[in-house]
C-alpha cells in the first residue's frame, strides 16, 4: 500500500534550514498496523503528513496505492486522500461549530454522498462507536475521550483503507486512551491499515511493527509480535 | 451543501458575536449611506424625464454679443415662441413662461379670495401651450384649454387647498389688485421633478392689449423662457440653423425699423429639457439647477463609504482567520476543495451582508425625514421601491448584496484556503504572518486595505475642514457694504402705491427703530438684467452692457457704500429734470473713463436717458462670491422701485418690523408684505455650497466612524494574537506605555502613508473648488497636518481601548498555555 524510497524533507525559515527527514524508505502492506516512535522533533509528524498527502517531500519517491505521488496534482491528491485516508489527531481537530453528527458527516459531504446514504452511514458509525446519545452535542460539550471517539468515527466513516493517527491518546488519560486504542485495534482487525505516531510504548504494543525515528532517519524497525 | 454552508455560517457568526455585531453595524451604515445617495442621485437625474416625449422637448436659449462681450442667457423674447410655432411646421407645440425668481416674490404674489389676502409664492404668465408640452397631472380642469382664455388662472393643488380647503376650485374668482381671475385648473406640482417652479399661472391674454402688442413687436426684450416640442423626425441641429436664419432676418428688419445701431449678434440654441437641470452656465436660469459635479462627488463618496465598510469585513475576516486556521486545515484534510472552502466564506459574508441590508433599509426609512431636510427633497424609500423604477432599484440592491458578499468573502477565502494544512494542524501559526515567498501575505493585504480606508478618511476630513473654513470666510467676508440689519420689502406692483410712495416712505422713516429707508429696482443679491450704455460725449462711442441699479437718494446711505470721487445723489437732483449717474470703480474702468465725474452716459431704459456721472463709489460685491466684482451703474430715478430697503436698529428690530407691517397695511390694502433680511438673501446664494458642506460633514463622520469601528475590531484581534508577546515583554519589565507605543507604531506609520497619498488629491480638488469663488481662503499645510493628526488620534483611541484590556491581564495567564 505504501512504499517510500529515500524521502527527504527540509524546512526553511529564513536562512536556517532544518532537515526533518533524511532518506526515509519504508513499506507498509495492506492490513498492517505500524507504530512510528521517536523523540520530539525527530520527524514523526512530518512523515505522517507526507504519507497522508498533506505535505510533500523535497526528494525521494512515494507510492501510495501504486500512484507515484510526486506526479499527482493537488486536486488528484485531495481526491486520493479523501477516498482512502482517515486522520486521527492528538488534539482531535474537530470543528467546534459542527455537532458530533455533522463532524462525522463532513468527509461524506466532501465525497459527494447523497444525503440519505450519508445519514444512514453516520448512524451506523455512531452506533458502533456508542455515541448515539451525544450526536447533537458540540465538541466543546464533550470530554477529551469522547471527542477522540468522534474523531475516530469521522476518520473511519468513509471506510478508508488507511488510517493515519498522530498521537491519538496524547491528550487522554490512560482509561480513555485504552478505549481509543481498542477502537483502532478493532478497525485493524477488520482490515484497515493503520500508521500511528506515538510516544507511548503501551500504545505501540498494539501494533504489528514499530519504526524508530531519530533525527529524521529510521534507526531500526522491530516486528512487535516477535518482541 | 448550500444549507450546510449557511448553517455553519450562522453558528460561527453567533459564536463570534462581537465580531458579527461590529461587521453588521459598519456595513449597514455604509449601505444606508449608499442607498440615501442613490435615491438622491436618482431623483436628480430624473429631472424633466417624465414629460411625454421629453426627448423632443427643448428650451431655446440665447447667446448674444455686444462689443465683444458675450452673454449666455436662458431667457428669450416674448415673441419667439409664437414666431417659431407660426413659421415652422416641425414645431408641434411652443410655449413661453415668464421669467420669475422663485426665491423672490413678484408683483402678483398676493391673491384676494373672499376678502382675505393670501400670499402665493410664485405666480407666472404663460399660454395654452404650457400644459400641452408639460403634461402635469390635473386634479381639476382641462390642461389643453385651461390657459386659452383671458383672465384664466391655473393653480397648484397646494394653493387650491390653502385657498379653498376641500371645495372645488374651478370657477372660483381670485383677485389681484389689477384684475379678477377665474380658476380654470388645478395641477399637481409634484407630478415629476422639474426645473419648472410655479404655483399659479395666468394666461398671456390677461395682459393689456397694449403691452401684449408691445412685447410681441420687440426682439430685444428678453423676459420669458421659450420651450418647443419638435416632431419626432426633426433633427434639432437643422431646425436650429433654419430658425436662426429666419430670426436673424426678422431682427435685422426690426433693427432697421427701430433705427438702432448695434454691433453684435444674437444666436438661439436648443437645449434638451432633460439636461436643463444640470446646466449652470446660463444666466437667469432656474435656481434649482445644479452642477452635475456634485452628483459625481456624492456618488464617489458613497462608493468610498461602502468600500470602507467592506474593507472592515475583509480585514476582520482575515485577522480572525487565525482562529479558524484549524477548521480550514481539517476541512482540507477531509478533502474540501478550495472552491468549497471559498463558498463557506462567501456564505458567511452573505449572511452578514443580508442582515446588514435589512438593517440598512430600516435605518434609511427611519432617517428619511432627517435626510430630506438635509438635502431639501421629498424622497421616500418605499415609494421608490414600488415605483416604475422600483424593479431597477430592487435589482440593484440584490446585485449589490451579491457583489458585497463575494468581494468581502473572497479575500479571506483566498487567503485562508491557501494555508498548508500540515502546518495549521500542528498549531504553529507563525507562518500566517510571514507566509513565505508566495506572493502578498495576509498582513500585507491588510495593510494596503487599512491604508485605503485612511486615505478616504483623511481626504474627507481635510476636505471638510477646507470647505468649512471657506464657508466661514464667506460668512465673515466684508462685501463692501453693510448687509446687516437690512430688510428688503417687495413693493406692490400697484399704481395706487406709487401715488403715495413718498408719504409711505416718510411714515416708514418715522418709525422708531428704523434708521434709513431707500427704494430701488435692484439690490445686492437680487441683481438682474443688464442694460446697454453709451459712454462719453460722442454718439459713436462704444455700447456697453452693464448692470443697472435704479435708486433713490437714500440708497448709498442705507447700504453704507463709501464714495471715492464726486458726490452722492441729493434731493435737488431728485426734483430737477436732468438725469444723474453714479458708477462703481469697475464701471469707470470698463467704460474707459479717465475722469468719470462729469462724463456723459446714456442708457436705453424706457427711452434714451442721457445724463451726467456725478460720483464714483467703491466697488462692492453685489452678488455671491462665485462671481467677481462687476461694473455697476446707478441711475437716480426714485419713481422706479421693486424693493424697499429698510435699515433697522439692531436692538429694536422686531418692534420696528411690526410697526412697518402696520404702516404697510394702511397704504397697501390687498397686498401681503413680503420681506427678507438682506443678509439671509445673500447667504442663500451659497445654498448649494452649504448643502455640500453639511453633506460632507455627515459623510466624513460616517467614514470616520466606520473606519474606527474596523480598526477597533482589527486591533483587538491582532492584540489577541500578540497576547503572548505582550506577556513576555511585561515579564521582562516592559512598561505599559512602551508596549502601547509598540502596538500603535504600525498604525501611525500607515496613517502617515495614507496622509501623504491623500494630500495631493485633496489639494488639487479643493483648489479647483475654491477657484469657483472670486475670494477664497488659501490652503495651507495646517489642514493636512490637522487631518493626519486627527486620524492618528482616532487610531490611537481605537487601539488603546483594546490594549488596556490585554495589558491589565496577568501575564502568567497568557504564558501558561504555551
Amino acid at each position: 500500500m505504501i512504499v517510500t524510497e529515500g524521502i527527504k524533507k527540509i524546512f526553511q525559515a529564513g536562512d536556517v534550514e532544518t532537515i526533518a527527514l533524511r532518506n526515509v524508505s519504508l513499506t507498509v502492506e495492506t492490513g498492517d498496523f505500524v507504530a512510528v516512535m521517536g523523540p520530539s522533533g525527530c520527524g514523526k509528524t512530518t512523515l505522517l503528513n507526507i504519507l497522508g498527502l498533506i505535505d510533500q517531500a523535497n526528494a525521494g519517491e512515494y507510492y501510495f496505492l501504486g500512484h507515484q505521488v510526486s506526479r499527482l496534482s493537488d486536486k488528484q491528491k485531495a481526491k486520493l486522500r479523501k477516498e482512502n485516508i482517515g486522520f486521527v489527531f492528538q488534539n482531535f481537530n474537530l470543528i467546534d461549530e459542527l455537532t458530533v453528527h455533522e463532524n462525522i458527516e463532513l468527509p461524506l459531504i466532501y465525497l459527494g454522498w447523497k444525503k440519505k446514504s450519508r445519514k444512514q452511514r453516520v448512524r451506523e458509525i455512531i452506533e458502533k462507536m456508542e455515541i448515539s446519545h451525544r450526536k447533537n452535542l458540540f465538541p466543546l460539550q464533550l470530554s477529551g475521550g469522547q471527542q477522540q471517539r468522534v474523531a475516530v468515527a469521522r476518520a473511519v466513516v468513509a471506510n478508508p483503507a488507511l488510517i493515519l493517527a498522530d498521537e491519538p491518546t496524547g491528550n487522554l488519560d490512560s482509561m480513555h486512551g485504552e478505549e481509543v486504542m481498542n477502537l483502532l485495534n478493532d478497525l485493524n482487525k477488520e482490515g484497515t491499515t493503520i500508521v500511528m505516531v506515538t510516544h507511548s510504548r503501551r500504545d505501540a504494543s498494539y501494533s504489528h511493527r514499530i519504526i524508530n525515528l531519530f533525527d529524521g532517519q529510521i534507526i531500526n524497525e522491530n516486528l512487535n509480535k516477535l518482541m | 451543501m448550500i444549507t450546510n454552508y449557511f448553517k455553519i455560517g450562522f453558528r460561527i457568526l453567533i459564536r463570534q458575536r462581537s465580531y458579527t455585531v461590529l461587521n453588521i453595524l459598519g456595513l449597514s451604515i455604509g449601505i444606508a449611506v449608499f442607498v440615501f445617495i442613490y435615491l438622491y442621485v436618482q431623483s436628480e437625474i430624473r429631472y424633466d424625464r417624465y414629460w411625454s416625449d421629453s426627448k423632443n422637448i427643448y428650451r431655446v436659449w440665447n447667446e448674444y454679443s455686444l462689443e465683444g462681450k458675450v452673454e449666455k442667457v436662458a431667457i428669450s423674447p416674448f415673441r419667439l415662441a409664437g414666431t417659431l410655432k407660426k413659421n415652422f411646421p416641425e414645431v408641434v407645440e411652443a410655449t413661453k413662461l415668464f421669467f420669475t425668481d422663485p426665491s423672490d416674490v413678484n408683483d402678483m404674489s398676493s391673491l384676494t379670495y373672499n376678502g382675505k389676502v393670501y400670499e402665493v409664492p410664485n405666480i407666472t404668465l404663460s399660454d395654452s401651450g404650457l400644459f400641452r408640452i408639460f403634461n402635469y397631472n390635473f386634479f381639476e380642469g382641462d390642461p389643453r384649454t385651461a390657459l386659452s382664455k383671458p383672465n384664466s388662472m391655473v393653480i397648484s393643488a397646494k394653493v387650491a387647498r390653502q385657498l379653498f380647503g376641500n371645495e372645488k376650485a374651478v370657477g372660483k374668482k381670485l383677485k389681484t389688485v389689477r384684475r379678477e381671475y377665474t380658476v380654470t385648473g388645478v395641477f399637481d406640482k409634484n407630478t415629476c421633478p422639474t426645473h419648472l417652479d410655479f404655483d399659479a399661472v395666468v394666461s398671456e391674454y390677461s395682459l393689456s392689449p397694449k403691452s401684449l402688442q408691445k412685447m410681441n413687436s420687440d426682439w430685444f426684450w428678453l423676459g420669458v423662457y421659450t420651450y418647443v416640442k419638435l416632431a419626432d423626425t426633426v433633427s434639432p441641429e437643422s431646425f436650429e440653423k433654419r430658425a436662426n436664419d429666419f430670426i436673424s432676418k426678422q431682427i435685422s428688419a426690426f433693427i432697421d425699423s427701430a433705427n438702432i445701431n448695434i454691433d453684435g449678434y444674437m444666436v438661439y440654441s436648443l437645449e434638451p429639457v432633460r439636461s436643463i437641470h444640470f446646466n449652470t452656465s446660463l444666466a437667469y436660469d432656474s435656481p434649482s439647477n445644479t452642477n452635475s459635479g456634485y452628483l459625481i462627488i456624492f456618488s464617489i463618496i458613497a462608493g468610498f463609504i461602502l468600500l470602507t465598510a467592506s474593507i472592515n469585513y475583509i480585514n476582520l475576516a482575515m485577522a480572525r482567520s487565525l482562529k479558524r486556521a484549524k477548521e480550514v486545515g481539517m476541512r482540507k484534510v477531509l478533502g474540501a476543495f478550495r472552491k468549497q472552502l471559498a463558498m463557506q466564506y462567501i456564505s458567511e459574508a452573505f449572511i452578514v451582508v443580508f442582515i446588514a441590508f435589512i438593517l440598512a433599509l430600516s435605518l434609511v426609512e427611519l432617517l428619511m425625514p432627517w435626510f430630506n431636510a438635509l438635502v431639501g427633497k421629498n424622497l421616500t424609500l418605499v415609494g421608490n421601491l414600488f415605483s416604475r423604477q422600483g424593479i431597477v432599484f430592487g435589482l440593484l440592491l440584490i446585485f449589490m448584496m451579491i457583489i458585497l458578499a463575494v468581494v468581502s468573502g473572497i479575500f479571506p477565502a483566498f487567503i485562508l484556503s491557501r494555508y498548508n494544512p500540515a502546518n495549521v494542524l500542528k498549531g504553529n501559526n507563525f507562518f500566517i504572518n510571514i507566509n513565505g515567498k508566495r506572493g502578498i501575505s495576509a498582513g500585507g493585504i491588510r495593510k494596503v486595505l487599512v491604508v485605503i480606508q485612511y486615505v478616504v478618511s483623511i481626504g474627507m476630513i481635510i476636505a471638510t475642514m477646507i470647505i468649512f473654513s471657506q464657508m466661514k470666510f464667506l460668512k465673515n467676508y466684508d462685501p463692501g457694504f453693510d448687509e446687516k440689519n437690512i430688510i428688503v420689502i417687495n413693493t406692490p406692483d400697484d399704481t395706487a402705491y406709487y401715488q403715495q410712495a413718498d408719504e409711505f416712505k416718510i411714515e416708514l422713516k418715522a418709525i422708531p427703530g428704523v434708521i434709513g429707508v431707500s427704494t430701488a429696482n435692484n439690490a445686492p443679491g437680487y441683481t438682474y438684467g443688464k442694460s446697454l450704455f453709451h459712454a462719453g460725449d460722442t454718439s459713436d462711442k462704444a455700447l456697453q452692457t452693464l448692470s443697472l441699479y435704479i435708486v433713490d437718494t437714500g440708497f448709498f446711505n442705507v447700504l453704507k457704500i463709501p464714495l471715492v470721487e464726486g458726490k452722492f445723489f441729493d434731493s435737488k437732483m431728485e426734483t430737477d429734470t436732468g438725469h444723474y449717474y453714479i458708477i462703481n470703480q469697475a464701471a469707470a474702468k470698463d467704460l474707459d473713463l479717465d475722469e468719470p465725474v462729469g462724463s456723459r452716459l446714456e442708457v436705453s431704459f424706457f427711452e434714451k436717458t442721457n445724463g451726467r456721472i456725478v460720483g464714483v463709489v467703491k466697488d462692492f460685491n453685489f452678488y455671491s462670491l462665485h462671481t467677481g466684482i462687476e461694473p455697476l451703474v446707478f441711475l437716480l430715478y426714485p419713481k422706479e422701485s421693486r424693493y424697499i430697503l429698510v435699515r433697522l436698529d439692531e436692538k429694536h428690530k422686531n418692534v420696528a418690523i411690526a410697526e412697518i407691517n402696520k404702516v404697510w397695511d394702511k397704504y397697501n390694502k390687498g397686498h401681503f408684505m413680503h420681506y427678507t433680511f438682506l443678509k439671509d438673501k445673500i447667504q442663500s446664494l451659497y445654498g448649494a455650497d452649504l448643502k455640500m458642506l453639511s453633506v460632507f460633514i455627515y459623510f466624513t463622520l460616517f467614514v470616520m466612524f466606520i473606519s474606527s469601528l474596523g480598526l477597533y475590531g482589527l486591533s483587538s484581534f491582532l492584540i489577541e494574537q500578540r497576547t503572548k508577546e505582550i506577556a513576555i515583554r511585561k515579564v521582562l519589565g516592559g512598561s505599559d506605555r512602551r508596549i502601547i507605543l509598540l502596538l500603535i507604531k504600525d498604525y501611525f506609520r500607515l496613517v502617515i502613508i495614507a496622509g501623504l497619498l491623500a494630500s495631493p488629491v485633496v489639494y488639487y480638488l479643493m483648489n479647483k473648488w475654491l477657484n469657483t469663488f472670486s475670494a477664497h481662503i488659501s490652503i495651507n499645510g495646517w489642514y493636512f497636518v490637522a487631518g493626519i493628526l486627527l486620524m492618528m488620534a482616532l487610531a490611537f483611541l481605537s487601539v488603546v481601548i483594546r490594549s488596556f484590556h490585554v495589558l491589565r491581564q496577568n501575564p502568567a495567564l497568557a504564558l501558561k498555555y504555551e
